[in-house]
């Protein structure tokens, strides 16, 4: 296996409210590498995406991400090193009143500092290539569209070619096709694994469907009350770790 | 007289507030009983208070009649006078919003709970933006008629301060009501926190914005033709002036002159605020 592009050792989080959402998680995730997490409402998925990606500061542990150690990093060095990790959300999150294809190019931001660009003009040098990222995701027809005025599945799709725009190094995907159609959740989940195999891209992906997991995951991480209990090959993965995962315990009936 | 109407009113109300802790099942209806009896008391209270005297209506109907007759018909021959103090009122409104949409802006991101950079930061603007709106606008023209003199400016700047305080407070909450998505998305994308703002914030709440702007200019308009009264130029005091002088024929050329502003401001703002929506 290659260097980790991101590396999480110890991982814990505590959140001010006194609930402990994540103790002692450790994963690594390696370039061209698609990683599904599944695991019940609540265990901590989004608290450890949120984590990776810096939104949140753990309460123990690190995250390495490219060699660096984004859980201890403030300020301009965080937005430097977040550019590269792309994050695509439940909901794609878009300006609504923007074009798709401003909305692409608003993912370049991070690489672009000048006067003007940080009070609201677009990088416009950054169109080709934002078009090129539309063209990922098979959405180059509708660039000058509303962003507004997609369906679910369009706007999600958007949402990843802004990350994509970032030229990032691993994609965090956080219930990327809660909202999508059973065929926009597999044509997701294929454009994802592309990225990763074809594009060398790492992607770390929470899922609620273990079927989409079983199809498209290189690796399953299981995780449950604010840990893995699992990290197998798809093929390894047995029904009833799976169902295990989704077993209410005392201490999740009463979060 | 006054004071004794005042003191009666919660002295009634007491016995009635007792009877409430006791009889259970009646409490419901009792406290009905109570806050009907208070009601009346309190409007009791404030017609005393205004000196209501209807009669006195009746005997001013001539009085009225007597104004309407001398104000007709109105004197046109005073309108070229009239015209630059119009345009002082209408530029009186223009200038105020413009100068406090500008500053406006960065306040409200600086008083909005989720775009704030620190909750002190947040309390500081919230304490300045309810000063600005609490104190009424013809105040403030007031105390910038004894700082800056007579004239419009006076009034102009009384208008900035006051609608900085009314768009301050309507901004922020609009902020405080946004998608937080594209925030914390563009954030992801490495982007510094002033790109954020001006990528993700500003064209998400820029229409509601300028909605609330172009209302603003609205009343602005109607209330710098009030700051006239207190010497801050505009039609305002050409209205005040022939009042004093007892020129009801132009004061009734000059009221005609008023509703054709404020008529053609609402009418304006209604439609520019229907293109943007
Ligand atoms: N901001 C917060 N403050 C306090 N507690 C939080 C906060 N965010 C999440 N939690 C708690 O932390 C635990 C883990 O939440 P998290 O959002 O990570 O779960 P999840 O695995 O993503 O669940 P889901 O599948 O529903 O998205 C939950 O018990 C949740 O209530
Ligand atoms: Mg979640």
């Amino acid at each position: 296996m290659s260097a980790p592009l991101i590396a999480v050792s110890g991982l814990a989080m505590r959140y001010p409210t006194g609930r402990v959402a994540l103790t002692d998680t450790s994963l690594a995730l390696a370039p061209g590498e698609l990683v599904v997490i599944l695991g019940a409402n609540g265990c901590g998925k989004s608290t450890m995406l949120r984590c990776i990606a810096g939104m949140l500061k753990p309460t123990g542990g690190s995250v390495q991400v490219a060699g660096r150690r984004i859980s201890s990093l403030a300020g301009r060095e965080l937005a430097e090193a977040r550019m590269a990790l792309g994050m695509v959300f439940q909901n794609a999150h878009l300006v609504r009143r923007r074009s798709v294809v401003a909305n692409v190019i608003s993912g370049t931001l991070g690489r672009h500092r000048g006067l003007a660009i940080t009070l609201g003009r677009l990088p416009e040098s950054e169109r080709p290539f934002a078009m090129t990222c539309l063209n990922q995701v098979g959405l180059t027809a509708f660039a000058e569209q509303r962003a507004g005025t997609l369906s679910g599945g369009q706007a999600q799709r958007v949402s990843v070619a802004r990350a994509l725009a970032q030229r990032p190094l691993a994609l965090l995907a956080d219930e990327p096709v809660a909202s999508l159609d059973p065929d926009a959740a597999q044509e997701l989940m294929g454009l994802l694994r592309r990225l990763a195999h074809d594009d060398g891209l790492g992607v770390l992906c929470v899922l609620h469907q273990p079927e989409l997991a079983r199809r498209f995951a290189d690796r399953i991480l299981g995780m449950k009350d604010g840990r893995i209990q699992f990290d197998t090959k798809p093929a390894e993965v047995k029904e009833t770790e799976v169902a295990g995962l989704y077993v209410k315990t005392t201490e999740t009936l009463a979060a | 007289m006054n004071g004794i109407a005042i003191k009666t009113a919660p002295g009634h109300g007491a016995p009635g507030a007792g009877s409430r802790g006791d009889g259970r099942p009646r409490r419901r209806s009792a406290l009905a009983f109570v806050m009907i009896f208070l009601g009346i008391a309190l409007f009791i209270q404030a017609a005393i208070v205004v000196q209501a005297r209807p009669q006195d209506l009746v005997t001013g109907a001539a009085g009225i009649a007597d104004i309407l007759h001398r104000s007709w018909p109105p004197d046109f021959a005073g309108l070229p006078d009239a015209l630059w103090p119009a345009l002082q009122t209408i530029d009186m409104g223009i200038f105020g919003t413009v100068v406090a949409l500008v500053f406006a802006l960065p306040l409200a991101l600086l008083a909005a709970r989720n775009t704030t950079p620190a909750r002190p930061v947040y309390y500081a603007t919230r304490v300045l933006i309810a000063l600005a709106r609490v104190v009424p606008d013809l105040v403030w023209a007031l105390i910038f008629v004894t700082a800056v003199g007579l004239g419009p400016f006076p009034g102009a700047l009384a208008i900035v301060v006051h609608s900085l305080g009314m768009m301050g407070r309507l901004f922020s909450e609009v902020i405080e009501d946004m998608d937080m998505g594209p925030v914390e998305a563009l954030t992801m994308t490495g982007a510094s926190r002033l790109a954020v703002f001006s990528h993700a914030v500003v064209p998400s709440v820029l229409p509601s914005l300028l909605g609330i702007t172009l209302y603003r200019l609205d009343e602005n308009i109607r209330s710098s033709l009030i700051l006239g009264f207190v010497g801050a130029g505009g039609i305002g005091f050409q209205l005040l002036t022939a009042m004093n002088l007892f020129q009801y024929r132009t004061v009734s050329m000059l009221l005609i002159i008023t509703f054709i502003i404020v008529m053609g401001a609402e009418r304006i703002s209604a439609w520019l605020r229907a293109r943007i929506a």
